[in-house]
C-alpha cells in the first residue's frame, strides 16, 4: 500500500512538472525525412502526434542523415544532456549505443526501433522498443503479387538481410506461397541501404528473368520503382504510400504508421515509467495498414477483377487481425 | 646555323636568324644565403667551343641555366647578337637559338627517342602527331653529325652514351644555333667521350656555339678553343686553351697549389679478405644484371671496378652488403661464407659500405649529424648500456668525427638533409671508416665533390689501404680508378671481362673491355 | 533460356559500366598528367545532382547534361588550382574534394528538390538497324546514348593520349615534367588542362546516373563508384583499353552476383556482395608484378628548377 501511494504521489509530481512544460522529443534518423520510406514514416508520425497534442504541449527536433554511428551516438548524448523528454534511437544499428548512453541519463526515456529488445536484462530500465510486424505487410503484399502476376515470377529487393527488411521478405514469400503456389520468387538483398544503382540493376535483371511484379524496402529502392515504371510492371511499397512516385506502377504499400506506438509510450512516460516495454506495430492495433491505389489497376484489369483483387485483399487483413492467419518467422 | 643543317619546316617557315655571338655582362643571382653568381661576364662565339670551369658549386650550371631560361638573373643582361633580350622560360631561349644539355637528362624514359624529339614542338598535321616525319628528320640530322640512332627505341633501352646523343639531337632539331653541355663526359667511356668529341667538333665546323661545362682539366683542355674559369660565382679569368696548363687552370680553380699525384707507398697484399664466386643476381627490371661474376680482394689492397655505369656494378655492391639477394654463387668475407646474411651481421663482421646514392641509402635525411654518425654502431657499447643510448659519448664522439673528417656542418644537430653533397660523402665515410674496416665497399666515393673534397676522399681511402682494409672502389671516373688501385676489374653486362695491375693498364684497352671487347 | 540469361547479363554489365569508364578514364586522364584525384565521387555526386536538376526545371536532359559538365570543369579546376597551384598534398585534398562534394549535393538537394522525384533523362535509343542484330543487337546497340559515349570514349581517350601532340605532353608531364618544362611545355597548364577534363567526365558519369540510367537523385546515389574507378585506374594499367578491361571484370561480376540471388541460387548474400571486390582485389594482387608502373611524377607537384 505504502508503495502504491508512492507511486501515485509520484505521478501527482509528474503529473504537475508536465503540465507545466511541454513533452520534448529528440528523434535520430538514418537517413532524410523525405526518403519516402523509413525516415519519412517517422517524421510523419511525429508531425501527427504534435497536430493532435498542440505545439504547445508537444514539441520535437531530429538529427537526419545519422548513418554515422559515432556520430548518432554522439547526438543521442547531446540530446540527453539537453533533457529532452524521450530520445528515438530510429535505426537497429543504433542499440549499442543506447546501452552505453541511456544508463547515464536515468531520467530520460530512450526508444529503439525497430527491435523487440529493450535491455533490461542488463538493468537498464529507461529503454522502450517499438517492433512492427513487417511480415504481415510483406504477407499482404505476397498474396496481391500473386493475384496480379501473369508470367508467374515475382522478385523482392532488400538492403541488408536482417531486421524488418528480413522479416518483411518471409511475409511476402510465404504470402505468395499460401496463394499461388506454383508462383516463382525470389528474393536480393544488395548488402546497401544507399546504392540505388545496383538496386535499379536488380530489378532489370528481375524484368529480364521474366518477372511483372516488384517489391522492396529501404530508401535505395526508388532506383528499382523508376525501373518498374519504365517497364510498366507493378511494385508493391513499404513504410510510407509510395505511389506518389509511380502512380501507375504502386498498386499498394504498406504504410507503418509510428503514433501507434508512440502515443503509448508517451502516455506512461506521463504516468511515470521509464522503459521496458516493447510496443507492437500490426495490422491488429493498426500499427501496419494497407494504402491501396486503384488507379494503377485500371486499364490493366477489368473493374470486376479489380473488385475481386480487393475482395480478397482485405479478407486476408481480415483473417490476420483476427488470427486466422499467423506468420511465423525466425 | 651552319648551311650544312637544313632546318625542320616548322622553323623555315619563321626563318629564325642564326647567332653569331651571345654576351652575359654582369649576371648577379642570389639564393637564400648564397651568391651563386657575382657580376659574371660570359660570351661565346660561333664556331667555337667555350669551356666553363670551376668546383661544384662554382656557379657554372647557375649561370648557363640563367642563359637557358629556367632562372631569372637578379642583375644583368643577356645579349644575342648584340641585341637585348630576356629569357623568361626555355621556351624563349629556344626560340632565340640556345639549347641546352643538362647533367641529368631530361628525358621521358617510357617515351621512344622520336616522342622525346618532338615533345612541346607544334606537329606538321596540328593536332595529329606526326611522328613518322620527325623519325625522318632525326635520321637526316643523325647523318649530318657522323652518329646513329633508331627514333622508334624507347629511351630505357638506351646507353647512356645514345641518351646523350637524343638530347643533343632534341637540341639540333630545334635549330639552335648555341649549345650549352652541362658536364656531358661524367657519364660516358673513353670511347664515347671520343665519339662525344668528334661530334661537338663537327657542331663547331657547322657553325655552332658550345658551351662546355666541365671540371675535368683534361677534356677541357683537348675539347674548347677558350677556358673560362669561375671560382666561388665569380670568374677568375678567360684564357685561350692553347696557352693554359694543367697545374695553371687548377690554380684558378682552387685557389691554390693543388698535388695531383697522390702518394700511394707499397703495401704487401694480406690474405684474401673478399672472396666472390660465380655470383647471378637480377637486376630492378627484372633481367639478369649479375651473370657469374667472379673477383678477389686481399687485405691492404685497392681493386678497382671499372665500367660503364649500369653494367650490375650497383646490384654487385648491394649483394655484397646484403641489401639484393644473389640467385647463385658465393660471397666471403676472410673465410666465412656470408651469401644471404642480413646486413646487420654484415656490419659486426667488419663490412663498411659507401653507398652511391649516399642521400638516398647512406643516411636519414631528417635526423641529425650526430644520429647519422652513430647509425651503425649505436646498439654497441659505448653507445648504448642496455636499452638506453649513451647521449653524452654520442656527442663526444660525434665532435670527434666531425672535426677529424672536417664536416662543415653548423652543428652536430643539423638534419642531414642540410648539408651539401660533399660534406654528406664526408660524414659517410667519417662513419664508414672510423669503424676500422677489414672490407670497404666505396661506390662512387667522389661523385659530385669538388677537387678539395676528392683529394681528401682519396688519402682517406688510401690510408685505410695501409692499415690493411681490403677495398673494393666502384667508379665511373677511370681516372680515379687509375690513380687509386692495385689491380683494376672491369664489368660489362654483369660480367667481369679481366682484371689487369694498375701500373700496366692501358687506357685504349681498357676502354675496350668497358664496351664489351674480351680483354687479350 | 541460357541464351537469354547470358544476354541479359551481358547488357547488365554494359549498363553497370557506364559510370565507371567515365569515371576511370578522367582520372586516368588526371593521373597520366601527375595528378591524382580522389575526389572524383564528390565530383560525381555534384554531376548527378546539377544534371538531375536541371533536367527538372528545363525538361531537356541535354541541358543537365551540360550543366553536369560545367559543373564537373568547375570542380576539376577546383582540385587543379589546390594541387598544382597551391601544390597541395593530392590524396588529402582528393579526399577534401570528395567530402565537399558529398556534402554540397545533399545540401543542395535538400534545399531545392528535397523530396524522391523522377525525371525523364535520356530515352533509350536502339541503333537503327545494328539494334536488330540477334543478340548482339540486345547486348550492344540498344542502349541509352550516355552508355555509348562512354564506350566511344575508350578509343577516343586512346587516340588522344597515344596519336596527339596534346597527348604527349599531358603524358611528358606526368612522366618527367622537368623534361617537359626544358622543352617549353606548359606542365601547369597541361595539368590543369587534365584535371579539368577529368572533372568533366566525372561529371558526365555523375549525370549518367541521375539522367539516363537511374532518373532519381538520392543523396550519396554514387555509393563509392567514385573511389572504384580510382582503382579501376591502377588495375588497367592507366590505359584506357586496361581501364575498358577493369570496369567490365567488375561490372560482369556484379551483373552476374545480381543475377545468382534473383534466380535463387542459394549462396548466401553477403557472400555475392563480396563477389565484385574479391575478385577485383585478386585480379589486381596477381597483376602485382606486371611491369606496368604509374606515371613517375604521380602525386609530385611541379615546380621549375625543383630538382
Amino acid at each position: 500500500m505504502r508503495k502504491l501511494g508512492g507511486i501515485l504521489g509520484l505521478m501527482v509530481l509528474f503529473g504537475v512538472c508536465t503540465f507545466g512544460a511541454p513533452f520534448r522529443v529528440a528523434v535520430i534518423l538514418p537517413s532524410t525525412i523525405n526518403d519516402f520510406a523509413w525516415s519519412q514514416s517517422m517524421y510523419e508520425a511525429l508531425v501527427a502526434i504534435q497536430e493532435e497534442m498542440g505545439e504547445d504541449n508537444f514539441q520535437f527536433v531530429y538529427s537526419e542523415n545519422m548513418y554515422v554511428i559515432a556520430d548518432a551516438a554522439a547526438a543521442i548524448r547531446d540530446y540527453a544532456t539537453q533533457g529532452y523528454n524521450l530520445i528515438i534511437a530510429h535505426g537497429s544499428q543504433y542499440g549499442s549505443s543506447l546501452v552505453d548512453i541511456a544508463p547515464d541519463f536515468p531520467k530520460t526515456s530512450f526508444v529503439w526501433g525497430s527491435t523487440a529488445q529493450t535491455f533490461t536484462e542488463l538493468g537498464i530500465h529507461n529503454i522502450f522498443a517499438y517492433a512492427p510486424h513487417a511480415e504481415e505487410g510483406g504477407y499482404v503484399n505476397g498474396v496481391i503479387a500473386a493475384l496480379l502476376t501473369k508470367t508467374g515470377v515475382i522478385g523482392g529487393i532488400g538492403p541488408i538481410k536482417t531486421g524488418d527488411a528480413k522479416r518483411y521478405a518471409a511475409g511476402f514469400e510465404k504470402g505468395i506461397k499460401d496463394t499461388r503456389p506454383e508462383v516463382q520468387v525470389n528474393y536480393t538483398f544488395i548488402g546497401s541501404y544507399s546504392d540505388v544503382a545496383l538496386a535499379s540493376e536488380a530489378a532489370r535483371t528481375f524484368v529480364n528473368a521474366g518477372a511483372d511484379v516488384l517489391t522492396g524496402t529501404a530508401q535505395m529502392t526508388v532506383g528499382a520503382i523508376s525501373v518498374a515504371k519504365e517497364k510498366g510492371i507493378f511494385w508493391l511499397g513499404y513504410d510510407v504510400d509510395q505511389s506518389p512516385l509511380a502512380p501507375t506502377t504502386v498498386v499498394a504499400s504498406i504504410v507503418v504508421d509510428w503514433t501507434v506506438a508512440l502515443k503509448p509510450i508517451i502516455g506512461m512516460i506521463q504516468e511515470g515509467k521509464r522503459g521496458g516495454e516493447i510496443l507492437p506495430l500490426t495490422f491488429a492495433n493498426g500499427g501496419l495498414k494497407l494504402a491501396f491505389n486503384e488507379a494503377a489497376l485500371e486499364g490493366k484489369l477489368s473493374p470486376i477483377e479489380i473488385i475481386e483483387l480487393k475482395a480478397t485483399v482485405w479478407e486476408t487483413v481480415r483473417k490476420i487481425v483476427s488470427g486466422e492467419i499467423t506468420i511465423e518467422v525466425e | 646555323m651552319g648551311a650544312g643543317a637544313p632546318r625542320p619546316p616548322f622553323l623555315r617557315r619563321k626563318m629564325r636568324q642564326t647567332v653569331d655571338r651571345v654576351e652575359m655582362r654582369g649576371i648577379v643571382k642570389r639564393f637564400p644565403g648564397v651568391v651563386a653568381n657575382d657580376r659574371v661576364d660570359f660570351d661565346v662565339r660561333a664556331g667555337e667551343i667555350h669551356a666553363l670551369l670551376g668546383e661544384n658549386g662554382a656557379g657554372k650550371s647557375t649561370l648557363m641555366k640563367i642563359l637557358y631560361g629556367m632562372y631569372q638573373p637578379d642583375e644583368g643582361e643577356i645579349l644575342v647578337n648584340g641585341k637585348r633580350v630576356r629569357f623568361r622560360s626555355p621556351l624563349d631561349a629556344i626560340r632565340a637559338g640556345i639549347g641546352m644539355v643538362h647533367q641529368h637528362f631530361m628525358l621521358v624514359e617510357p617515351f621512344t627517342v622520336a616522342e622525346n624529339v618532338a615533345l612541346g614542338l607544334p606537329s606538321s598535321r596540328r593536332f595529329v602527331n606526326d611522328l613518322d616525319r620527325v623519325s625522318a628528320r632525326i635520321r637526316e640530322l643523325a647523318e649530318t653529325y657522323g652518329f646513329k640512332v633508331d627514333p622508334r627505341a624507347y629511351i630505357w633501352q638506351l646507353s647512356v652514351g645514345e641518351q646523350q646523343r637524343v638530347e643533343i639531337l632534341k637540341v639540333l632539331y630545334r635549330g639552335a644555333s648555341v649549345l650549352i653541355l652541362d658536364e656531358p663526359t661524367a657519364v660516358l667511356t673513353p670511347q664515347e667521350v671520343e665519339g662525344l668529341f668528334r661530334t661537338l667538333r663537327h657542331m663547331r665546323e657547322e657553325g655552332h656555339a658550345i658551351v662546355f661545362i666541365s671540371h675535368k682539366l683534361n677534356e677541357v683542355l683537348s675539347i674548347s678553343d677558350r677556358i673560362t674559369v669561375l671560382r666561388g660565382g665569380q670568374v677568375v679569368g678567360t684564357v685561350p686553351a692553347a696557352e693554359a696548363t694543367r697545374t695553371g687552370l687548377a690554380r684558378m680553380m682552387v685557389g691554390r697549389e693543388v698535388v695531383f699525384r697522390l702518394e700511394r707507398p707499397e703495401v704487401e697484399p694480406g690474405e684474401v679478405m673478399l672472396e666472390i664466386r660465380d655470383l647471378w643476381a637480377m637486376g630492378d627490371r627484372g633481367v639478369p644484371a649479375l651473370r657469374g661474376v667472379n673477383l678477389e680482394v686481399r687485405a691492404g689492397e685497392i681493386v678497382g671496378l671499372a665500367g660503364v655505369s649500369g653494367n650490375g656494378q650497383r646490384e654487385l655492391a648491394e649483394v655484397i652488403v646484403g641489401l639484393r639477394r644473389p640467385q647463385r654463387g658465393a660471397v666471403r668475407i676472410g673465410k666465412t661464407d656470408v651469401t644471404g646474411w642480413p646486413p646487420a651481421a654484415l656490419i659486426g663482421l667488419g663490412l663498411s659500405y659507401i653507398p652511391e646514392e649516399r642521400i638516398r641509402d647512406g643516411g636519414v635525411p631528417e635526423f641529425s649529424v650526430e644520429d647519422n654518425l652513430v647509425l651503425k654502431d649505436h646498439p654497441f657499447p659505448p653507445f648504448s648500456q642496455g636499452i638506453f643510448l649513451n647521449f653524452p659519448e654520442m656527442a663526444h664522439y660525434a665532435d670527434r668525427l666531425i672535426k677529424d673528417f672536417d664536416i662543415r656542418t653548423p652543428s652536430r644537430r643539423t638534419p642531414l638533409k642540410s648539408l651539401s653533397g660533399g660534406n654528406i660523402q664526408k660524414l659517410i665515410l667519417a662513419r664508414e671508416l672510423s669503424r676500422s674496416p677489414k672490407v670497404l665497399i666505396a661506390a662512387q666515393p667522389t661523385r659530385g665533390l669538388d677537387i678539395s673534397a676528392t683529394e681528401y676522399v682519396r688519402r682517406r681511402i688510401l690510408e685505410q689501404r695501409e692499415k690493411g682494409t681490403a677495398t673494393l672502389l666502384i667508379s665511373d671516373d677511370l681516372d680515379e680508378i687509375l690513380s687509386l688501385s692495385d689491380r683494376i676489374a672491369v664489368i660489362y653486362e654483369g660480367r667481369i671481362m679481366g682484371v689487369v695491375k694498375s701500373e700496366e693498364a692501358d687506357i685504349e684497352e681498357l676502354g675496350l673491355m668497358m664496351a664489351g671487347v674480351e680483354s687479350r | 533460356m541460357i541464351g537469354a540469361t547470358l544476354v541479359g547479363i551481358a547488357t547488365s554489365a554494359i549498363r553497370l559500366a557506364t559510370p565507371y569508364l567515365y569515371a576511370a578514364i578522367g582520372e586516368a586522364i588526371g593521373q597520366l598528367s601527375g595528378v591524382l584525384n580522389l575526389g572524383v565521387d564528390g565530383i560525381m555526386l555534384m554531376g548527378a545532382f546539377t544534371g538531375f536538376y536541371v533536367t527538372l526545371l528545363t525538361g531537356h536532359p541535354a541541358l543537365g547534361l551540360l550543366a553536369a559538365m560545367a559543373t564537373g570543369a568547375s570542380m576539376g579546376l577546383l582540385m587543379a588550382f589546390i594541387s598544382v597551384t597551391l601544390q597541395a598534398e593530392q590524396g588529402i585534398s582528393g579526399i577534401g574534394l570528395y567530402l565537399f562534394g558529398l556534402g554540397l549535393s545533399t545540401l543542395l538537394f535538400g534545399m531545392t528538390v528535397g523530396t524522391v522525384k523522377t525525371v525523364s533523362g535520356f530515352p533509350q535509343a536502339p541503333i537503327p538497324g545494328l539494334s536488330r542484330i540477334p543478340i548482339l543487337g540486345e547486348i550492344l546497340f540498344s542502349h541509352n546514348p550516355l552508355v555509348y559515349g562512354a564506350f566511344a570514349l575508350v578509343p577516343l581517350a586512346w587516340f588522344v593520349l597515344n596519336k596527339t601532340p596534346l597527348g604527349l605532353k599531358l603524358r611528358a608531364a606526368g612522366q618527367n615534367p622537368l623534361a617537359a618544362d626544358s622543352l617549353g611545355v606548359d606542365v601547369i597548364r597541361v595539368r590543369y588542362v587534365a584535371v579539368v577534363l577529368g572533372g568533366v567526365l566525372s561529371g558526365i558519369a555523375g549525370a549518367s546516373l541521375s539522367i539516363a540510367l537511374l532518373n532519381v537523385f538520392q543523396q550519396n546515389m554514387t555509393n563509392g563508384m567514385g573511389f572504384i574507378a580510382v582503382a579501376l585506374v591502377y588495375f588497367g594499367g592507366w590505359r584506357p583499353l586496361g581501364v575498358l578491361a577493369g570496369a567490365m571484370l567488375f561490372s560482369t561480376v556484379n551483373a552476374i552476383q545480381v543475377w545468382l540471388q534473383v534466380q535463387g541460387v542459394k549462396i548466401p548474400s553477403d557472400f555475392a556482395l563480396m563477389m565484385p571486390y574479391v575478385i577485383t582485389i585478386l585480379v589486381l594482387a596477381s597483376m602485382a608484378k606486371r611491369r606496368i608502373h604509374a606515371p613517375a611524377a604521380l602525386n609530385k607537384p611541379f615546380e621549375r628548377g625543383g630538382e
